[in-house]
């Protein structure tokens, strides 16, 4: 569903990324994890269209992200890190906004349905996002990725900040969608995290992919071992 | 889709607390600045009603008298207050209200409102034009300077691009967001302003269409605030530097660049000094007919030219009162003197016009204060045009008694006195301003260049959005 080929970013001279090559299959949890710098938010904004490559191919769903920008962003979904909203619009307004930027219509009892699905309790609804904690909000994000029956899912640290409750009920989440078939590239920080949802992991450093494994093949503390190693 | 985008962008401008009051605000302060602009229009207007019906019975009350004594007798002619002027006062203020009228001078306006006024009056006042031209579009740049910066500072532009949303679309629904409430408020303003100038009875017939171009002036300058808003936000890292940008922006085209065009256009062009003007026109006066000196070159030529046109060999011969006649020979001569220093006087206006409109490229303020003020018919245009058409009148006046004088005496009888019905026969003064089709044509280059404006703030807008 997501794949690059030989995906290079340079910025003025520096290359942020250096021909990265990875694949992620419907029903895929691939987490990227590196230092700050690595090049996983470049990989992310790579796949977003926000930049373009110096080289190489970023392809969602068969098609290349630079020729198609518009109908590759119809497949996915996207959470950054800080996922803010529009503070003065409900959780239920956001997400008609949002989907409705997409194509979609829903009505409102079926916009609820999937701010339930995503978790969001009922009575926040239609209360307005300035009053919502940062896992309420990624939860929205979540919903948005429902109701867009987006095929790929790009997140940018979503976890970062949240408490452990709320990442453990966000990681549950990204399990329903992976059982759905979508596939997910996360970039995180978060090596227990990532070896507990992922399906796979992929060490970024500089720029390069260093390494990738499947989380069934390392245990926690392999896993720890060989990031640090990574990142001295 | 643009549906979408601008629903949400009045939702979130309309739930914004701080935008709401101060919305209100300005909604306050415009209702109060048309109360009390309508208050003193009234008093006005019932001044000018009572100065006009109580000068015109001064002059019909005059006895048996030498028409030529009426002349000097004079009377005035008064400049009429138009519906509009409720919502622009422009110069009004400054240009004086009444001119007297007298044989052998033309005399400028006086009774300036302004100098009735104490010095606390050099702050301004708040009046609806005030409103109109600074106030709201502050209000414009408070609800716009943050539409871009805000989504880029909360990352909502990055989620929002991640939908594939074309980013011109949702430039054109914030300019509608910010738009709709501005041009509801415009309507509320002109709405109010309208329905109270229609029942004001003393106030004159109210120009419906000249109510409505003005609106859309305004609502034209608002559009252009409104993309100069959102380009800055869309140019700017923060919504502080956003609001920086545009306050400066809005200080250099509403108060800098007007005050200069000022200067600029006295330094270019200035007036001649009250002492240099007069002092022009009395060299020119003595070089030619004075109506009361029989003895000068001019009487003496005019004298053999009117004996020898009638084939006669003195004055008393002539069918007609020879003083009376000269009078009004002295009275065209003067009237053709006055008519050319005035008219050099509107060169200079002219040409200062001119520099205004070269600066109009700098500021949309220029050309929307000239607009309104042409239509509101308190601009400098309105008042020469005042002006020309009570001198024509005054010479109309002078014409009417000197000729009773020729017709109805002879030669020295300066004891001739005209019946008094004579005053009533001559008709009152009344002014009619330019036509609403004139004031558009005279105004054509205002007009180009507020639609130059409004294409080029588009474009920009447009433009701009490449940058997010």
């Amino acid at each position: 569903m997501l794949h690059t080929e030989n995906l290079t970013k340079e910025y003025d001279g520096q290359r942020a990324l250096d021909k990265l090559n990875l694949s992620v299959e419907s029903g895929d949890i691939y987490c990227l994890l590196g230092a700050n710098g690595a090049g996983k938010s470049t990989t992310i904004n790579l796949f977003l269209n926000f930049i373009q490559p110096t080289e190489g191919k970023a392809i969602i769903d068969l098609m290349d992200v630079s020729k198609e920008p518009l109908k590759t962003k119809e497949v996915i979904a996207y959470i950054p890190e800080n996922l803010n909203l529009y503070g003065e619009l409900t959780g239920l307004e956001n997400l008609e906004y949002f989907v409705g930027l997409s194509g979609k219509k829903y009505t409102n009892e079926h916009l609820s349905d999937y701010l339930k699905e995503a978790g969001l309790q009922n009575s926040a609804h239609r209360q307005r996002v300035k009053g919502y904690s940062k896992g309420m909000r990624q939860k929205v994000g979540i919903a948005i990725a429902l109701a867009k029956r987006a095929k790929a899912l790009l997140l940018d640290e979503p976890t970062s900040g949240l408490d452990p409750k709320a990442s453990n009920e966000f990681s549950e989440l990204l399990v329903k969608l992976s059982n759905q078939g979508v596939a997910t590239l996360m970039a995180t920080h978060d090596l227990f995290r990532a070896k507990e949802t992922g399906t796979h992991i992929g060490i970024m450093k500089s720029g390069v992919l260093v390494e990738q494994f499947g989380t069934e093949d390392i245990n926690h503390s392999d896993l720890e071992k060989l990031y640090l190693a990574h990142m001295n | 889709m643009l549906r979408l985008l601008t629903k949400k962008e009045l939702q979130e401008i309309l739930r914004s607390g701080q935008l709401r009051i101060a919305g209100m605000i300005v909604m306050v302060l415009t209702i109060i600045a048309i109360l009390v602009s309508a208050s003193y229009y009234q008093s006005i207007q019932q001044q000018h009603e009572e100065a006009s019906h109580n000068e015109r019975n001064v002059w019909e009350s005059q006895d048996d008298k030498n028409p030529h004594s009426a002349a000097h007798y004079g009377t005035y002619a008064f400049k009429p207050k138009y519906p509009l002027s409720l919502i622009d006062q422009g110069v009004d203020k400054f240009v004086g209200i009444s001119i007297f009228l007298e044989a052998h001078k033309r005399n400028e306006a006086q009774y300036m409102a302004a100098a009735d006024q104490t010095g606390l009056a050099r702050f301004g006042e708040l009046t609806p034009d005030f409103i109109l031209l600074f106030i709201i579009p502050l209000l414009i740049i408070l609800m716009g300077h943050d539409s871009f910066t805000r989504e880029k500072e909360t990352g909502t532009l990055k989620l929002m691009k991640s939908q594939g949303v074309s980013l011109r679309l949702v430039a054109f629904a914030k300019w509608l967001g910010v738009f709709i409430p501005i041009t509801v408020l415009t309507l509320c303003v002109f709405l109010v302003a309208g329905v109270l100038l229609g029942t004001l009875g003393n106030f004159g017939e109210l120009s419906w269409s000249g109510l409505l171009i003005m609106m859309l002036v305004y609502v034209g300058y608002y559009a252009i605030f409104t993309c100069i808003s959102l380009i800055a936000s869309s140019l700017s890292k923060t919504s502080g530097i956003a609001l920086v940008s545009l306050l400066a922006f809005w200080i250099i085209s509403c108060l800098a660049i007007p005050k200069a065009a000022t200067n600029i256009a006295e330094l270019e062009h200035p007036y001649p000094t009250k002492q240099a003007f007069d002092e022009a026109i009395a060299l020119d006066k003595s070089q030619g007919l004075d109506g009361h000196d029989p003895w000068s070159k001019a009487a003496k030529r005019l004298e053999e030219e009117t004996l020898k046109a009638y084939k006669v060999s003195s004055l008393e011969e002539l069918p007609f009162n020879y003083d009376g006649y000269r009078m009004q020979k002295g009275e065209e001569h003067e009237a053709e003197i006055y008519f050319k220093h005035y008219h050099k006087l509107k060169d200079v206006h002219n040409a200062q016009t001119g520099i205004y409109r070269k600066l109009t490229s700098l500021s949309p303020y220029l050309p929307v204060r000239f607009l309104s003020m042409s239509l509101a018919h308190t601009d400098y245009g309105t008042h020469w045009h005042f002006s020309d058409a009570a001198e024509n009148y005054r010479i109309e006046l002078q014409k009417n008694l000197n000729n009773n004088f020729a017709d109805n005496s002879t030669y020295g009888n300066w004891a001739y006195k005209a019946d008094k019905s004579l005053w009533a026969d001559i008709p009152e003064f009344s002014y009619s301003p330019p036509e609403l089709q004139d004031v558009v044509k005279q105004n054509s280059l205002n007009f180009a260049a507020l639609s130059g404006w409004l294409i080029i703030a588009f474009a920009g807008l447009f433009l701009s959005t490449k940058r997010l």
